[in-house]
Formats: C-alpha cells, structure tokens, sequence
C-alpha cells in the first residue's frame, strides 16, 4: 500500500490530494501510472505532461521499475512553475 | 568560549505570510563578506493580454524543501567561497507585485553571491515542486516553467 499524493491540475482531476492505494511490490513506473488511471480516468489527459516523485525522487513513466515499500509516498507532479 | 565562526548556513523556508526582503537579506550578511546578491521574483498582473487578477502557489512542501538543500549544497561545491544561502517562497494567494520567491546568497566578494543567486533561481524553476495558478477575469491556468523538462512546450 503506497500512498499517492496529488497536486496542482492532477488533484483538480482526481478530485482529491491524497489517498492510499494498493499495487504490487514491484511494477514498473508506467504501469504505476496506468494503476492510478484505472481509479481516476481523467487523469488520463495529462499523462505526457506528468512526472512522479517516489519517495522523493523524481522517476520518467516508462519502463523504470521501481521497488515500492509499505507506506511509500508516490507524488503525481504535473509540470512545474516555482519562482 | 570562542564566539561562532560565522559556520555557513542555509536558510529554506516556505510561508504563506508576506516575504521580507530585510529579513532574507540580514539572514545571510555577515563580517567575512563584502557582497549580499538578492534575486526577488514578483507577480505580473498580465500574461498573453489577460489580466491576472490572483496568483496562487502550492507545492509538495517536504520534497520542496529537500530540493531547496540539494540546489544549496550544488551551490556550495560550485562557490565554495559562498557564506550564507536565503531561500524563501510563498504559498497560497500571493497579491500582484508581492514576492512570490527571494534568494539572498553572501560572499566575500560579489562575482561568487551574482553567480550563485542566478543558479539557484534558475534551478529552482527547473527542479522544485512547486505549482502557480493564475486566475484571470473569467479562467485560471497552471502555469509551466520553461525550464521544466516534463513540461509540454509547442509540439
């Protein structure tokens, strides 16, 4: 169970900031992606604009694995605009 | 008992209060430097003819500020004569021409603070998760860095 944090246009279309979610141990970082799409489909549009940040680093959706631990925050990090 | 050596220190934080460019700027002066360097970035009340009426700023607070230490410690190995760092943003409603952003840097002489600060800014846009919206007459839009890799520019 990770817990998958929200922010800026990816909470608009979610509908919310954070909650958690169960996905396998193991799985690579786009099909993390496709996970979380299943449970809010209209995230779906801003796939080529999102990064993640797991555990606070940032990953590219593709083929990374990623090996995931009970509690481990996921972040959905749309493009961004400090400063 | 000898007094402080004036050891370097970084000073990040992030704040929905108004920013003070006299608090960021007496954070980071000190004795062994002659040179204080501030960036301040402040709202525009336009963007493409609209008017910008409010701006609004959130951010992944505990990831922001570990980036804001990575850009610090960049800059440490790249201005190792740097004394002091200042990093402060806003969150929330940010009203046009406040400080959204001030960076301060300190250094015995001026050309290490000048490139620093510069570093630090740009960086900041490139790597920090924080989000701007800005909300116009009758629309708001997220706002992209440029400097943002992730981002879509015009394909």
């Amino acid at each position: 169970q990770v817990l998958v944090l929200y922010f800026a246009r990816s909470a608009e279309l979610a509908g919310l900031r954070c909650e958690t979610l169960s996905v396998p141990r193991e799985i690579t970082s786009l099909q993390l992606w496709e996970e979380i799409v299943k449970v809010h489909p209209r995230l779906a549009i801003i796939r080529d604009q999102v990064v993640f940040a797991v555990r606070q680093e940032y990953v590219l959706l593709g083929d990374q694995l990623l090996v995931l631990q009970p509690g481990d925050e996921v972040a959905i990090i749309p493009p961004i605009s400090g400063g | 008992m000898e007094e402080s050596e004036d050891v370097p220190k970084d000073f990040i934080k992030l704040k929905s209060e108004k920013l003070s460019i006299d608090e960021v700027s007496e954070l980071v002066v000190s004795p062994y430097c002659g040179a204080v360097s501030l960036f301040i970035g402040t709202t525009r009340n336009n963007f493409e003819g609209k008017k910008v009426i409010n701006l609004e700023y959130e951010a992944y607070t505990s990831m922001a500020e570990t980036e804001m230490k990575k850009i610090c410690r960049d800059v440490r190995q790249k201005w190792p004569s740097v004394k002091h760092i200042a990093v402060h943003h806003r969150l929330g409603v940010v009203p046009i021409t406040e400080a959204s952003v001030i960076i301060a840097v300190s250094s015995p002489h001026r050309a290490e603070s000048l490139e620093a600060v510069m570093y630090c800014i740009n960086t900041l846009k490139a790597s920090v998760p924080i989000w701007k919206k800005e909300i116009y007459e009758d629309e708001y839009s997220w706002k992209e860095n440029k400097e943002c890799f992730w981002a879509n520019s015009e394909k």
